[in-house]
């Protein structure tokens, strides 16, 4: 268990540096395009569509590092008014479903990735499937560590947040 | 059939706490499958829903008001505050709110105004004196403009939510929420003034003079012109919207670690991190907000719905009120984002067809799903204005009316003057 | 059984929404009522790449797209959109209704779609604040262009600066001057997306007839019987002429709309554009097929 938790955290720690890295990309490819406009009068058209498919992959990265980090999903809800025994439970079932989608995610994304990986992008000479693989990377994190979640929750544990 | 498996899932999900987006997406892969269609298609429009231009905007918009956040500008804005209407009565209550307001035209996040200018502005107001529900109240009302002004991406949110309904540009619904907004902080300031009265809170000695307030501007200004960067950008043509979002964050950038020298590197990659979370909850729900939108259109949930309202009334001031009261009660359990993207395919039409103006429509649910940021159940603004004060939600509420009062006033104004949100971008933007 | 078909076409009276709906009569007839279609316009269901998308794994049976989406998956569709390759309106049906309509839709047919019509969508041109007489006059000119390989190509053939958007952003960026000219057909600038209220000029460039075409998904054909087939090919036939009479009466009333709004008809000497454009027919129609094919066209009456 200590292993896995590690190698989770080390996971999340990681993810979350990439989402960093490809946000300050992404504000550079923009800005590029503004320049690219003014200065040389010369817009690059590849600019806008690698800013879009990069925001795809800060978004699996950022959704995955949120499901880690969520702590006790569902505080808001009756959850929280439930006895302590009932209120675990309901808390293990809760991190199934979400486990549960990102397992869809993983299947239906690999279905479309491959689908789509003849198929080039517009602007990129890139792979249309580039943009469906996000949802295999996200769903693959979201399976870990909703995995994670329910056995801290067994063992009365709470998954530490790897990085702020 | 298929809509019953919908609506249940989705309430049933949602009510045992699993998290919405979450909710949204297994309530979809459910009804797919009832449909007996591919559930690949859940997943097409999830990552179709994520690729609009435009919607770039979101992940920098959140990004610069994290930035300001912890890059010591809230404090600027205290003071700027503080010099102009802090020796009224009930001062600090009139400057917390004219600060949040800045400070919401800067961030552009309820949420990022109520935990920046709370942190600062609740437990001074402790200190002096004033009770702990008027600080939690002031605060979390005065922060919800800041999801009309400029920086918001809940504006994008809801452009993006239109798209195929109407045309509704970014700028003009930019220009929209500016009146409402002006006309938020006044009713806020009536509302925090005549508690202050009743309650005899004190005043805060005199006033500082001209001197001191141009000199705490000129300390705000910096972190302040991020607004105009973004008008002045977007209306001159040099900029897309999502251009200059992006520069909003290269200005936010500069404010906090060039000029004011606050951002220390642990805040920039603590921004950096959180900003990347946001972001993906909120474009998560986009994209699955997307693949829900595709069975309300597959099942002619607008039409349907619409046609039960006008089985009802056909008066358009009922419609509207109709359309208001629904998404009022969506909003207490619902926050901004999935009420904007959920529920603008279903009502926007409606309103149309009784002569509602999309731009129009636009600010009224913004500012309706403000009120539920601090309505319980789900107050997402309000639970951490009660947080930071230490106070219970239902410790809150007992003073809540008058601040309630001011946000109905300004809904109400918005949906039954079209003026109030149209006469500036079709000065601006001409009709 | 109901089939469901995709469009992005706002307005009701929009000739492909209205030759679908006329097709599903048509239909409803012919298979005493057993079949008919259900059209979801506004892009309701997704945008054209999407819906073509969904038609491939059998999510939805029927959608109407610009053929420009699919040039991607089937390179012959690349042929209707090339630049200046069609001489008049009359040439690109004869070549449509011809054996190289029929090569297009055999292309199609290898990657899971049934190409059951082609239907008119006009010819493009620049519009802009400035007029446009001549290829000098697009050099270095802001144009906004769709999002795809070929039109970026076609507007830097032209020599102009491409600066490819969404559509929903067009008309603030010609407001603002972020762009100083974009292209598309009368009804698109007309009440479509209102471009005209920011550019006055329409140059009669004539660029691209990239028509429409309406696909039916290959997996769910495969399953209906041989006569229902035929059934369903045999209505959207008879859907051609009728969405080509609505068209023009459309296009006709889209230009008398924009004119009368003030819109100035330019008229341009399209050789000079035309002689421009071998770069983009070298990348997008290079191989010997391709060259084949276009020859082909040109030898079309
Ligand atoms: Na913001
Ligand atoms: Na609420």
């Amino acid at each position: 268990m200590l292993f896995y938790t590690r190698f989770c955290a080390l996971l999340s720690k990681l993810s979350l540096m990439l989402a960093v890295a490809g946000l300050i990309v992404l504000i550079a490819c923009v800005q590029y395009q503004v320049v690219g406009r003014y200065v040389f009068n010369d817009t690059p058209t590849w600019a806008e569509a690698l800013a879009l498919l990069l925001v795809l992959y800060i978004t699996a990265l950022g959704v995955a590092v949120g499901v880690r980090d969520a702590g006790h999903i569902g505080m808001d809800s009756i959850v929280s008014l439930l006895p302590e025994k009932f209120r675990l439970k309901l808390e293990i079932v809760i991190h199934l479903l979400v486990g549960l989608f990102g397992a869809l995610m993983v299947q239906n994304g690999w279905l479309w990735t491959t689908m789509k990986w003849n198929d080039k992008k517009p602007m990129l000479s890139v792979p249309s499937g580039l943009d469906f693989l996000p949802l295999v990377i996200a769903g693959v994190l979201i399976v870990l560590f909703s995995i994670e979640h329910i056995i801290a929750l067994l063992q009365g544990k709470e998954v530490i947040p790897a990085w702020n | 059939m298929e809509l019953t498996v919908l609506g249940l899932t989705f309430a049933a999900l949602l009510l045992i706490g699993v998290p919405v987006a979450f909710a949204v997406g297994l309530a979809s892969v459910a009804t797919i499958m009832v449909a007996g269609l591919p559930v690949a298609v859940v997943f097409q429009k999830m990552v179709g829903g994520m690729q609009v231009f435009s919607f770039l905007a979101i992940p920098f918009f959140i990004f610069a008001g994290e930035l300001m956040l912890h890059g010591g500008i809230a404090d600027r804005i205290v003071r700027l505050a503080n010099s102009l209407v802090g020796h009224v009565r009930g001062g600090l209550g009139m400057s917390n709110v004219v600060g949040c307001t800045l400070f919401g035209g800067v961030a552009g996040s309820p949420l990022a105004d109520v935990s920046a200018m709370g942190s600062v502005m609740i437990p001074l107001m402790k200190k002096e004196g004033y009770d702990a529900d008027y600080a939690v109240n002031v605060t979390t009302h005065a922060s919800l403009v800041g999801a009309l002004m400029p920086t918001s991406h809940n504006i994008i949110l809801f452009t993006l939510a239109t798209a195929g309904l109407a045309s509704v540009s970014v700028l003009g619904m930019i220009m929209a929420c500016l009146i409402p907004a002006l006309i938020l902080t006044l009713l806020n300031l009536a509302a925090a003034y005549g508690v202050a009265v009743k309650r005899g809170y004190p005043t805060h000695g005199k006033f500082a003079g001209w001197v001191e307030v141009a000199r705490s501007f000129a300390v705000a200004l910096p972190g302040l012109l991020i607004i105009a960067i973004i008008l002045v950008g977007i209306l001159s043509g040099v900029f897309t919207a999502t251009e200059s979002a992006a520069t909003a964050v290269l200005w936010a950038l500069i404010v906090t670690i060039v000029v004011y020298r606050s951002l220390s590197w642990k805040d920039f990659i603590k921004s950096c991190a959180k900003a990347c979370k946001t972001t993906g909850v909120v474009l998560l729900l986009i994209g699955i907000s997307s693949a829900f939108g595709y069975f309300l259109a597959l099942y002619d949930v607008p039409q349907r719905t619409g046609e039960l309202m006008s089985s009802i009334t056909q008066t358009p001031w009922m419609i509207f009120l109709m359309i208001n009261l629904m998404l009022f009660v969506l909003g207490t359990f619902l926050d901004m984002a999935p009420t904007l993207l959920i529920c603008t395919p279903v009502f926007l039409p409606i309103a149309q067809q009784y002569g509602m103006d999309p731009t129009q429509f636009g600010v009224m649910i913004l500012i309706n799903c403000a009120l539920g940021l601090n309505t319980p159940p789900v107050g997402t603004t309000q639970f951490v204005g009660c947080a930071i004060a230490g106070i219970s939600v239902s410790d809150v509420m007992k003073s809540i009316w008058p601040f309630y009062g001011a946000l109905i006033a300004a809904l109400m104004l918005v949906t039954y003057v079209p003026a109030v949100s149209l006469w500036l971008p079709n000065l601006i933007m001409g009709k | 059984l109901e089939f469901r078909s995709s469009d992005v076409h706002n307005s009701e009276e929009y000739p492909t929404v209205t030759a679908v709906k006329f097709m599903s009569e048509h239909l409803k007839k012919a298979s005493g009522g057993k079949h008919s279609i259900k059209v979801f316009n506004k892009g309701a269901l997704g945008s054209e790449k999407e819906t073509v998308d969904q038609v491939k794994i059998g999510a939805l049976d029927m959608t109407r797209v610009n053929i420009s989406p699919m040039n991607s998956i089937c390179a012959k569709t690349n042929i209707p959109v090339l630049p200046f390759l069609f001489r008049s309106v009359d040439h690109l049906h004869n070549v449509l209704d011809g054996p190289i309509g029929e090569e297009i839709a055999k292309d199609c047919e290898a990657q899971g779609f049934i190409l059951l019509a082609y239907y008119d969508s006009g010819s493009r041109s620049v519009y802009s604040k400035k007029p446009v007489k001549s290829i000098a006059d697009t050099k270095g000119m802001k144009i906004r262009v769709q999002q795809s390989d070929l039109w970026v190509g076609v507007a830097t053939a032209m020599g102009a600066n491409p600066t490819p958007m969404p559509a929903g952003e067009v008309l603030t960026a010609l407001k603002t001057g972020l762009v100083d000219a974009a292209e598309n057909n009368y009804p698109s600038y007309g009440s479509g997306f209102r471009h005209f209220e920011a550019a006055k000029y329409y140059n009669k460039t004539e660029h691209s007839m990239a028509p429409e075409v309406l696909l039916f998904s290959k997996l769910i054909w495969d399953k209906l019987p041989k006569a229902e087939q035929d059934m369903v090919r045999a209505a959207a036939k008879a859907s051609v002429p009728f969405n080509r009479q609505a068209w023009a009466a459309y296009e006709k009333k889209e230009l008398d709309m924009v004119k009368a709004a003030g819109t100035e008809i330019v008229e341009v000497d399209k050789k000079s554009f035309q002689d421009a454009m071998t770069p983009v027919y070298d990348k997008f129609a290079g191989t010997p097929d391709m060259k084949r094919l276009v020859k082909a066209v040109m030898d079309t009456k």
